[in-house]
């Protein structure tokens, strides 16, 4: 039971986009496309999973001056090896993200996650929080690329979906385009579901 | 002291298993990656240009390495080389192709970039490469004027522009007095 919590969590109530507002950078910098979106929703989870499972392994042999340094160093490790790993056999996704690859060095969703969670829960609880958290991220990731390539391009997944005579606003491919999305799908959210964002603090 | 000591030996610790397992990965990696580049770097030579059926390297006194396309007959039709210039975030680099017989651009593919990805890395879709292609080299390559910029990439734009119109002239200068 308690398994489940931790990993449905990350999918709605504490979806660290919707709810959370963590790992703002990427959110807003990369969801110009659906693909995009997804592609770095997807590294961003691997990364995620991985260095949640080490840290919650390592967490009792690391002296707490230095856990931020350690954690950081952990994370760094895995996506350099994710992003070697991409340039090697996926070359097609690897250079659509290019640039936005080592930056996922400094999501602070991961960093707090290893902080907040991993380092006071077990490898399994860790595992699982890491899990829902990727694909809660992944998923509000993809949702703002679907949105703000449809309005921009007229396209979903590169794939043109608007008619002839749609009017394509270019804004929402922008970075002002991603704070307009945001900013409304927060609204929209916010309205919907009664709940106040209490539990919701960037570390 | 004794803290100190602690603090130090555990960062050091992981700091060297990092680096292993990144060396360890690089290694395995990296064989792959120069294959890759390799491959890319021929595919973008036939894309360029499409009438050769092989093509023979050749080099000048100065270093500069330009591929000579050959047609079926063996002779020499095509031209391709490596073009490199500033782009908004990072060095553009793509192979760009010229057409002897005709004195056009045959198109250009780019090999690298960092430009805003669904900005700037647009100079790498059709829509916007095709206006290149079967373009005489002495047009004047001028965004705005016979380039249609990509819609929030201006500075990609010309960086492209510029280079094309920059290398060319560069190519030709070197390869046009071999040939005479």
């Amino acid at each position: 039971m308690k398994a489940w919590k931790e990993f449905i969590k990350g999918i709605w109530d504490e979806n660290p986009v919707f709810r959370m507002l963590m790992g703002m950078c990427p959110t807003l910098a990369v969801t110009n496309a659906a693909i995009n979106g997804l592609a770095m929703g997807l590294a961003t989870a691997f990364v995620l999973f991985c260095a949640n499972i080490i840290v919650a392994m390592v967490k009792r042999f690391i002296p707490n001056e230095v856990r931020i340094p350690s954690y950081i160093i952990i994370i760094a490790t895995f996506v350099t090896i994710a992003d070697l790993f991409l340039a090697a056999y996926f070359p097609e996704i690897h250079k659509v993200l290019g640039l936005f690859i080592p930056l996922i060095v400094v999501n602070c969703l991961i960093l707090g996650r290893a902080e907040g969670f991993a380092s006071k829960n077990n490898v399994a609880y860790s595992a699982l929080d890491a899990l829902g958290m990727g694909i809660g991220f992944t998923f509000a990731l993809t949702l703002l690329g679907i949105v703000r390539e449809f309005m921009g391009m007229g396209s979903i997944f590169n794939v043109s979906v608007a008619g002839q005579n749609f009017t394509e606003w270019v804004i929402f491919v922008l970075p002002p385009g991603a704070f307009l999305t945001l900013g409304i799908m927060l609204w929209i959210i916010n309205s919907f579901s009664k709940k106040k964002m209490e539990e919701s603090h960037c570390h | 002291m004794a803290k100190g000591v602690k603090l130090i030996l555990v960062l050091g610790l992981i700091s060297l298993f990092s680096g292993v397992v990144l060396a360890k990965t690089y290694e395995i990696t990296s064989p792959t990656m120069r294959e890759v580049a390799m491959k890319n770097q021929q595919k973008a030579i036939f894309e360029v240009l499409p009438q050769i059926k092989e093509y023979k390297e050749f080099q000048n006194e100065a270093g500069m390495l330009i591929y000579e396309g050959l047609d079926s007959d063996k002779k020499v039709t095509g031209l391709a080389f490596i073009a490199e210039g500033g782009g908004f975030q990072g060095t553009i680099r793509m192979m760009v192709g010229l057409n002897l017989k005709t004195k056009k651009i045959t198109g250009y593919k780019v090999l690298e970039h960092l430009e805003t990805p669904g900005l700037g890395a647009r100079i790498t879709e059709d829509s916007f490469k095709k206006q290149f292609s079967a373009k005489s080299w002495d047009d004047p390559f001028a965004v705005g004027k016979d380039i249609v910029p990509i819609t929030g990439a201006t500075i990609s734009s010309k960086a492209v522009s510029e280079i094309l119109k920059g290398s060319v002239a560069k190519v030709l200068e070197v390869y046009g007095g071999e040939q005479q």
